[in-house]
């Protein structure tokens, strides 16, 4: 007993550790009760459990099924040509761990990831062994996010999905060429293909539960005239009019320029995201070892990763500006409708030609303002080509990006707060979703005085040069940039000297942008309180 | 002024409630208080409630009809603060509540629906860290055993996650404040009761064991941050030391 606790413990280490690069540990999306006769739950704001030494959020039992690869990606340290210690799970030491740190309240579930180890489809084989003994085996109701390997089988890949609550394959970098250069085993087509074959099976399995085709997003989000998440332009590009068409498997949304947008900038086109030829669906064999249960009908019914599909791009290993990285970002967002794309500081592990040095420091604050932007995008109904522009390509590194949207773009102010439409209120410095939101519910029953706003979330230090309330502004300063920049730079600076001194930061405000939707507990609540009263 | 003294619970503050409304309907005129949680004041008539099931029903029948769902849940997690004001901030915002319906909840330039917000708002952080961070250790008997020192009475919050999550396992979470405890027999509903610090400890002492998986826990904790990205400020800000007396992987 003991010595297999010993051998266990030692697989943990070399597979938690390889495994902790990969950025997405969030356990949301996802809605599920609990059931008697299974374990877990689900809630869509998602759950932390802990705090790692790094300050970044644990949620997931985050490990490798195998270190073994037979890559040789550039910056990975598990590549074939680096002599570390390898390791591999069986499928049921995984589940194991899931449940018992899961009973423990450890960890919302599972994020599985792994090497490739003999082939792809081989390895995604194994990966689905594990999801599902832990739903069919252990009835878990918890949280499993699981990488698609690329190169896999569709076959195993459609399983998999109908299984787990999310699934990632990571684009790793922004260009066909950067992929070129350090993985090279790897191509942009074979990372793609996966993507837009989970995208289809989740759109498809969305609209047969009477779901619309996306995904859900945040309060407001869909509406916002110049956002990125309408339906009507998704159901454009589904009904075919840019030659794309659900069934055929692969198929191209045409990067375009809908809506000028609020800034009235010319479109620009996104960057190469192209797609692989269309391959008719079905195609490929049923995979090696036959180890697909034939599928159960009644059991759940649930759409295909219902948390929906996410990526991470790594900062900093290649040449790519942020304006590309955010293009990138949007394109996948739109033709991908992916729920999540994550930003991964590049860490020097491997002494490579090809690669910034090791030990060089990782770019922390540049893939914070790539999160910031992400943010704009995803909650504010920005666009990436009004946050950045050919000529200026990179993010400010004393501002961040929305008071430097509004900086350069002062002919939208002073905005009136008792008047503004909700999207103009979004974009003020010092507006956040929520205060916006509260603001758009409390000003219809009567005015509002700037001690009010700060009671509803707004920072005034940073929105007093952008508002007005009752015609009126709280200090008299004029609208003039630099006057304005030099203001918002001084309450910036604070906050990024400590991000350049490992201060903290937040990876994003989670109380007040993270549960948008419902303060925490409320739902439960009113279970209690029925028991209770 | 007069000044009712309630019990402090649910059930002694929807009384007081009652009371203080029946007396002074809509206007303010009386204050709420808790026993043992007051300072005495000179000019004031004090008046102390029995708590009472009928009325405290009535009281929380009509918040939920007159007012809303969702102000009931409001007040509620309020209660469960630990904030001396709170009997008398949800006796105010009531009044509001009562004469604006369910619009009272975007009242927020009301400074009677704002207090209560905040106690609300504080009280349901707290109950969703305790979400985070409890940890359950697994006793010689198999019993999931959780202890917690929490500010609010965030077990009322807390403990239907855990039903729904482990409906067949036998569990306790301990609040070793307030000396109150969740407890959950598998398949069955959850039920509280107040539990004397001894007696949770010798129930600790009759089945405590070394948890095998705990060791494992840590090991993965110590192996998932990562040392380029070292932080312990943020750590510090996310996971306030306070919390960590109870967590597996501080211990
Ligand atoms: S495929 Fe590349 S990135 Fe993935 S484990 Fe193998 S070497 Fe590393």
């Amino acid at each position: 007993m003991r010595s297999g606790f010993v051998e266990l413990e030692e697989k943990l280490r070399i597979l938690s550790d390889a495994a902790k690069y990969d950025v997405a540990c969030t356990s949301s999306g996802v809605d599920r009760a609990g059931k008697k006769g299974s374990i877990g739950n689900s809630m869509a704001a998602g759950i932390c459990h802990s705090f790692a030494s790094d300050g970044r959020c644990i949620s997931l039992l985050k490990i490798l099924l195998t270190n073994h690869c037979i890559y040789d990606c550039k910056y990975c340290l598990n590549r074939r040509s680096n002599d570390v210690k390898r390791a591999a799970f069986t499928p049921d030491e995984v589940c194991t761990l899931t449940i018992e740190f899961y009973r423990r309240n450890h960890i919302e579930g599972l994020f599985l990831s792994s090497g490739v180890f003999r082939s792809p489809t081989y390895t995604m084989e194994q990966i689905y062994e594990v999801v599902w003994k832990l739903r069919r085996v252990h009835r878990f109701r918890g949280y499993v996010h699981v990488k698609a390997i690329p190169g896999a089988d569709d076959a195993v890949l459609d399983e998999v999905g109908l299984l787990a609550d999310r699934m990632s394959v990571n684009l790793e970098l922004p260009t066909a060429d950067s992929l070129r250069t350090l993985a090279p085993h790897k191509n942009r087509d074979s990372i793609l293909k996966p993507m837009s074959r989970i995208r289809n099976q989740i759109a498809a399995s969305r609209q047969s539960m009477g779901q619309t085709a996306r995904l859900e997003r945040a309060w407001g989000v869909k509406g916002m005239s110049n956002g990125l998440f309408t339906e009507d332009e998704y159901q454009r590009r589904l009904e075919g009019e840019d030659g794309f068409r659900l069934e055929g498997g692969g198929g191209v949304f045409i990067p375009g320029g809908s809506g000028s947008g609020i800034a009235g900038g010319s479109p620009v086109s996104e960057p190469g995201i192209g797609m692989p030829e269309p391959e008719p669906w079905g195609a490929g064999s049923r995979g090696g070892t036959g180890v697909l249960r034939p599928p159960e009908r009644g059991l759940d019914i649930r759409t295909f990763a219902p948390a929906g599909q996410s990526t991470q791009m790594i900062v900093g290993a290649t040449p790519e500006s942020d304006y590309h990285m955010m293009m990138v970002t949007q394109a996948l967002y739109r033709q991908y409708d992916l729920k999540r794309v994550f930003f991964s500081a590049y860490i020097g592990l491997n002494e490579d030609a090809a690669l910034p040095a090791p030990g060089s420091p990782p770019p922390l604050l540049r893939e914070h303002r790539l999160y910031q932007a992400d943010w704009l995008l995803r909650f504010y109904g920005f666009r990436a080509e009004e946050l950045l522009s050919e000529e200026r390509p990179n993010f400010n590194v004393l501002l961040d990006p929305k008071c430097e949207w509004a900086v350069r773009h002062l002919e939208y102010f002073p905005v009136e707060v008792m008047s503004a439409d909700y999207e103009m209120l979004l974009r003020v410095p010092g507006i956040g979703a929520k205060s916006a939101r509260r603001i758009y519910n409390a000003r219809r029953f009567g005015s509002l005085d700037f001690p009010d706003l700060k009671r509803m979330g707004v920072v005034l230090k940073r929105a007093h040069y952008f508002i007005t309330l009752g015609g009126k502004q709280m200090f008299p300063v004029r609208l003039e940039e630099n006057r304005i920049t030099a203001g918002l730079i001084d309450d910036n600076r604070k906050k990024n000297w400590e991000l350049s001194h490992g201060e903290c930061y937040r990876q994003l405000n989670l109380f007040d942008d993270m549960k948008l939707q419902e303060a925490p507990g409320a739902e439960d609540f009113q279970k209690a309180a029925a028991g209770q009263l | 002024m007069r000044i009712f003294l309630c019990e402090d619970s649910l059930e002694g503050i929807f009384t007081g409630i009652y009371d203080a409304w029946a007396q002074d309907p809509g206007h303010g005129h009386v204050r709420l208080s808790l026993k043992d949680q007051y300072e005495p004041e000179l000019f004031a008539e004090y008046e102390e409630i029995e708590p009472d099931d009928g009325k405290s029903e009535k009281v929380a029948r009509s918040i939920q009809r007159k007012i809303s769902g969702e102000a009931f849940r409001v007040v509620c997690r309020a209660a469960f603060s630990a904030r001396p004001e709170r009997a008398d901030a949800i006796y105010r915002f009531l009044i509001e509540g009562f004469r604006y319906g369910g619009r009272v909840l975007r009242l927020l330039q009301e400074p009677a629906v704002a207090e209560v917000f905040a106690l609300s708002r504080k009280v349901a952080n707290e109950a969703h860290q305790y979400l985070e961070f409890i940890r359950f250790e697994q006793l010689a008997n198999g019993v999931l055993f959780a202890s917690i020192s929490p500010k609010s009475r965030v077990i009322m919050l807390v403990a239907p996650h855990f039903a729904d999550r482990f409906p067949d396992e036998n569990w306790v979470i301990y609040d070793d404040v307030r000396e109150e405890a969740a407890i959950h027999g598998a398949g069955e509903d959850w039920i509280t009761a107040k539990i004397p610090k001894d007696q949770a400890d010798a129930f600790l002492e009759a089945y405590g064991s070394s948890d095998h998986y705990e060791d494992l826990w840590k090991t993965f904790f110590h192996s998932i941050g990562i040392r380029e990205r070292e932080n312990p400020n943020c750590q510090r800000n996310f996971l306030p030391v306070w919390y960590r007396k109870h967590m597996t992987e501080f211990l």
